[in-house]
C-alpha cells in the first residue's frame, strides 16, 4: 500500500502556478528523489504534503486515509530547505522541544536523543548553544531533530547541502538505515549524482508540473540512446567501421563509442565485429546519467523562472 | 491544546530565567521610585534659600516684626538695613546679599507694595516666590495692626472659610482625589504593558521568522497554536512581574507596619484610610480583565506585523506604527477622562475596544455603579473580548501567510487581503 498518494495536487499564488496538477504515489520503504530546477515547486509541494499550506485542489492521502494534518504530521519528520533552530536555546533543551511537540514523552525524547547524540558523536554539546555550532554542525543536529520521533515519512529538502564528505555518508548511511526500517523517504536536490546513488524512485517537476516519473532504473532505460561501449584487443581502423549499422560516437585505438541504429540487435553488431576478425573485450551499453536526463528535459527552459498572471 | 503549553511554557521559561527579566523586574520600580524622589528633591534643591537686604523709607517694617518672621519661615533671611540705595546696590553681594528690595516712602498700606527683587543673578521663580509669601505675611500683620483688628478677630477671619468637598451621593466611597490617582497609576500601567510587551511579542515572532525555525514549528503545530502560545507566554511573562512588584508592596507595607517607628506608622495609617474608601478587589479584578484583555487585542496585532516583516527593525517600526499610535491615542484620552471620568468621551473611549483597557480601567476607581454604570463595565468588558477574538482571528490569518513569505515587506492592505482569503 502506498504510505502518500497525491491527487492533482494545486496551489497557486498571486504571481506563479507553483503547483500546477501533480499527481503522484509514493510506496512504503522507498527513497524517493524529487528533482526540478529552482522554483519548479518542490518547496511549495512539500509544503502541502507537512500540512503547511492547504493544496487549492486536489487530495492527498496518507497512508491510505485522507491526509489529516493534525494527527498526521506527528508520524511526518520534515527538514526544511533553509535549516532552522533557536539560537539562544540548549541543544539538549531545544531537541527535547522540538521531539515533544512530535508528540513524544519527555523522558522518552530525552532517551532517543541520547542515542543519536552517541551515534552521530554529539554528545558533548547537550549544554551547548546552536550558535556555538558551525552550519554543517547544526544540519546534522537538524537532521536529528527530524527523525527523532520515528516518522513513517521523512522529507528532506536538501539534505547535503553545507555537509563534508564524512558527514556527507553518515547521513546517507542513516537515511538507508532508516528506509530499512521500514520508514518512506522523499528528498529534494539538485545534485544529480546523488540521487543516482541513494534513490530508487525519482519524479522530476518542472514549471509546476510532473514531467516525469519512475523507479531510476526504468527512467535510464525510457531516455538510453541505444549507445554501446566496445573495446578490442586489436587496433580499429576506418575500414572495420561499416555505416549501416551503427553511428560512431566516438574512436579511440582499440576502442568505440557507437549508437545502434534502429532494427538491428546487439548480436547483429557483435556478429559484425566478429566477422571482421575482431577479437573483443568488452561490450557494454552506455545508459544516460540522471544529469543528462535532466538537462534534456529542463534545459530549453529559460534558466530563471518567470512570473505569471494567474488568474483563477 | 497539549502542544500550545509546551510552546507557552518554552516561551514563558526562557524568558523568565533571562537576567533582564530579573533585573527588570527588580529595578522597575526602584527606578520608578527614584524618578519620584529625584524630582521632589531637585524642586526642592532648585529653591536656594535667599539672604534679602531690605531699605524700608516708608517706615512700616520694623526689625522686631522681620526678625520674627525669619524665626517662623526659615526659607529665606530677610535683614532691615539702613544704607542708602545707591551703596547698597554697589556692595550688597559684598556684604552677603543674593538681592535688595526698597519700599519707597509713599508706600501705602492700602495700596500695597510693588517693587522689584533686584539681583546680580537671574533666580527661579520658586526663590522669589518665598520672600514675597515672607513679606507678605509681614504686610498682612501690619494692615491687620492698622485696621486694629486682635488676635480674636484675625482668627475669625483666618479660620471661618466656606468649604466644599465634591460628593458623589450615589456612591458614597468615591474620593476624586485619590480616584484620579488610582485611575492614572492603572491607566498608565497599562499603556506601559501594552508598549513594552506587545513589542516583545512582536520580536519574538520575528526572530523565529529570521531563524527560520518558524518552518520546522508549523510542520509540527499549527500556525495559529504557535502564535497563541506566544502570546500567552509573554502574557505570562508580565503577569508574573506584576504579580512580584505586587509583592514587593505588600512585604515593604507590612515590614513598615511592624517597624512601628512614628513616622512610618503615621504613613501606614494614612495609607490604610485611603485606600478604605476604595473598592480594592474589584479594581484589582478589573485590572487584570483589561490588562489581559488589552494584552491580547494588541499583541496579536503586533504577532501579525512581526511575521510579515523580515529581520529589519524599521520595517517593523513603520509597519507598527498606526497600532502604536491606537495605544498612545489611548492614553491622550486617558488624561481627559481624568479631569472628566463621565464625560461623553471617557464613556464611549471606556467603551470600544481599542482604548477601552486603558480609558475603562481609568475611570474604574472613580465608583462603581456610581461613576461607571454595570452596564457600561459590562458593554466595555464584552466588547473587548469580542474585539480581541476578531484580532487573534485576524492576525492568526496573516501570520500563516506572513511567517513563510521571505521578501518585500507586505502593506497593511496586502496583509489584510492575506487576512480575507478564504483557507
Ligand atoms: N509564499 C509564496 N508566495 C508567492 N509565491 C510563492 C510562494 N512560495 C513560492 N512561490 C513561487 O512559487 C514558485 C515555486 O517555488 P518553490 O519554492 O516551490 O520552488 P522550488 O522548486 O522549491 O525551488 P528551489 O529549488 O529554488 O528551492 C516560485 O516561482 C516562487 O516564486
Ligand atoms: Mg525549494
Amino acid at each position: 500500500m502506498p504510505i502518500l498518494e497525491l491527487h492533482h495536487l494545486r496551489k497557486y499564488f498571486a504571481t506563479q502556478k507553483a503547483v500546477d496538477d501533480i499527481s503522484l504515489t509514493i510506496e512504503k520503504g522507498q527513497i524517493f528523489g524529487l528533482l526540478g530546477p529552482n522554483g519548479a515547486g518542490k518547496t511549495t509541494l512539500i509544503r502541502m504534503i507537512t500540512g503547511i499550506f492547504y493544496p487549492d485542489e486536489g487530495d492527498i492521502f496518507f497512508d491510505g486515509k485522507k491526509f489529516d494534518p493534525i494527527n498526521d504530521i506527528s508520524k511526518i519528520g520534515y527538514m526544511p530547505e533553509e535549516r532552522g533552530l533557536y539560537k539562544k536555546m540548549k541543544i539538549g533543551e531545544q531537541t527535547e522541544y522540538l521531539a515533544q511537540l512530535k508528540g513524544l514523552k519527555r523522558s522518552e525524547a530525552n532517551r532517543k536523543i541520547k542515542e543519536w547524540f552517541i551515534k552521530f558523536d554529539m554528545h558533548t554539546w547537550w549544554n551547548k548553544k546552536v550558535e556555538d555550532l558551525s552550519k554543517g554542525m547544526s544540519q546534522k543536529l537538524q537532521f536529528v531533530t527530524t527523525v527523532l520521533h520515528e516518522p513513517k515519512l521523512i522529507i528532506l529538502d536538501e539534505p547535503f547541502s553545507g555537509l563534508d564528505p564524512v558527514n556527507t555518508n553518515l547521513i546517507k548511511d542513516e537515511i538507508y538505515n532508516l528506509a530499512q526500517k521500514g520508514a518512506t523517504i522523499i528528498f529534494s536536490t539538485h545534485r544529480m549524482e546523488q540521487v543516482e546513488e541513494i534513490c530508487d524512485h525519482i519524479a522530476l517537476v518542472n514549471k509546476g508540473q510532473k514531467i516525469l516519473d519512475g523507479t531510476v532504473k526504468q527512467v535510464k532505460q525510457d531516455f538510453k540512446e541505444h549507445l554501446f561501449k566496445v573495446s578490442f584487443a586489436d587496433h580499429v581502423t576506418p575500414e572495420h567501421l561499416a555505416i549501416h549499422l551503427f553511428e560512431v560516437k566516438k574512436k579511440d585505438d582499440n576502442e568505440v563509442v557507437i549508437k545502434v541504429d534502429p532494427g538491428y540487435s546487439n548480436n547483429d553488431v557483435l556478429q559484425y565485429f566478429i566477422n571482421k576478425g575482431l577479437r573483443i573485450e568488452s561490450f557494454n551499453e552506455i545508459l544516460p546519467s540522471l544529469n543528462d536526463i535532466f538537462i534534456r528535459l529542463v534545459g530549453n527552459t529559460p534558466t530563471a523562472r518567470q512570473f505569471q498572471e494567474v488568474t483563477a | 491544546m497539549n502542544k500550545i503549553l509546551l510552546i507557552i511554557k518554552r516561551e514563558y521559561l526562557t524568558r523568565v530565567r533571562k537576567k533582564t527579566f530579573i533585573i527588570s523586574t527588580i529595578l522597575f520600580p526602584l527606578l520608578y521610585l527614584a524618578l519620584i524622589f529625584g524630582m521632589g528633591y531637585l524642586g526642592e534643591k532648585g529653591k536656594s534659600r535667599l539672604r534679602v537686604a531690605i531699605i524700608d523709607s516708608s517706615g512700616y517694617f520694623d526689625k522686631g516684626k522681620i526678625e520674627r518672621e525669619n524665626l517662623k519661615d526659615s526659607s529665606s533671611i530677610l535683614r532691615l538695613v539702613t544704607d542708602n540705595p545707591d551703596s547698597l546696590k554697589k556692595n550688597f553681594t559684598d556684604q552677603g546679599y543674593d538681592g535688595f528690595i526698597i519700599i519707597p516712602q509713599h508706600a501705602s498700606w492700602e495700596q500695597g507694595i510693588n517693587e522689584p527683587l533686584q539681583t546680580s543673578r537671574t533666580l527661579g521663580i520658586g526663590s522669589a516666590a518665598q520672600v514675597e509669601k515672607k513679606l507678605n505675611s509681614i504686610w498682612d500683620e501690619i494692615k491687620n495692626e492698622k485696621l486694629g483688628i486682635d488676635e480674636n478677630k484675625k482668627m475669625i477671619l483666618n479660620s471661618s472659610r466656606v468649604n466644599i468637598i465634591p460628593k458623589n451621593i450615589k456612591d458614597e466611597t468615591a474620593d476624586s482625589g485619590v480616584a484620579s490617582t488610582i485611575g492614572y497609576v492603572a491607566g498608565f500601567l497599562i499603556y506601559l504593558i501594552l508598549l513594552i510587551y506587545g513589542s516583545q511579542v512582536m520580536m519574538g515572532v520575528m526572530e523565529e521568522k529570521t531563524n527560520r525555525i518558524a518552518e520546522v514549528i508549523v510542520s509540527s503545530v499549527k500556525p495559529f497554536q504557535l502564535m497563541l502560545g506566544k502570546i500567552l507566554g509573554i502574557g505570562l511573562v508580565a503577569l508574573t512581574q506584576f504579580l512580584l512588584w505586587i509583592a514587593f508592596i505588600f512585604i515593604i507595607y507590612n515590614i513598615t507596619k511592624a517597624g512601628g517607628s512614628g513616622m512610618m506608622s503615621g504613613v501606614v495609617g494614612q495609607v490604610q484610610k485611603v485606600f478604605a474608601g476604595i473598592n480594592i478587589p474589584l479594581i484589582l479584578f478589573c485590572f487584570g480583565f483589561y490588562f489581559l484583555g488589552g494584552f491580547f487585542f494588541y499583541s496579536s496585532l503586533y504577532a501579525a506585523i512581526g511575521s510579515a516583516v523580515n529581520e529589519d527593525m524599521r520595517e517593523a517600526q513603520s509597519l507598527s506604527f498606526p497600532v502604536t499610535m491606537l495605544v498612545i491615542f489611548s492614553i491622550a484620552i486617558m488624561t481627559v477622562t481624568i479631569s472628566e471620568p463621565t464625560g461623553k468621551l471617557a464613556v464611549w473611549a471606556s467603551i470600544i475596544p481599542f482604548s477601552s483597557p486603558i480609558v475603562m480601567m481609568a475611570r474604574i476607581p472613580f465608583g462603581v455603579p456610581g461613576t461607571v454604570p454595570w452596564w457600561q463595565l459590562g458593554l466595555s468588558m464584552g466588547l473587548l473580548i469580542a474585539g480581541f477574538i476578531f484580532t487573534v482571528w485576524l492576525s492568526g490569518k496573516i501570520y500563516r501567510t506572513g511567517i513563510l513569505m521571505y521578501g518585500k515587506k507586505p502593506s497593511w492592505k496586502e496583509m489584510l487581503k492575506w487576512a480575507f482569503r478564504k483557507n
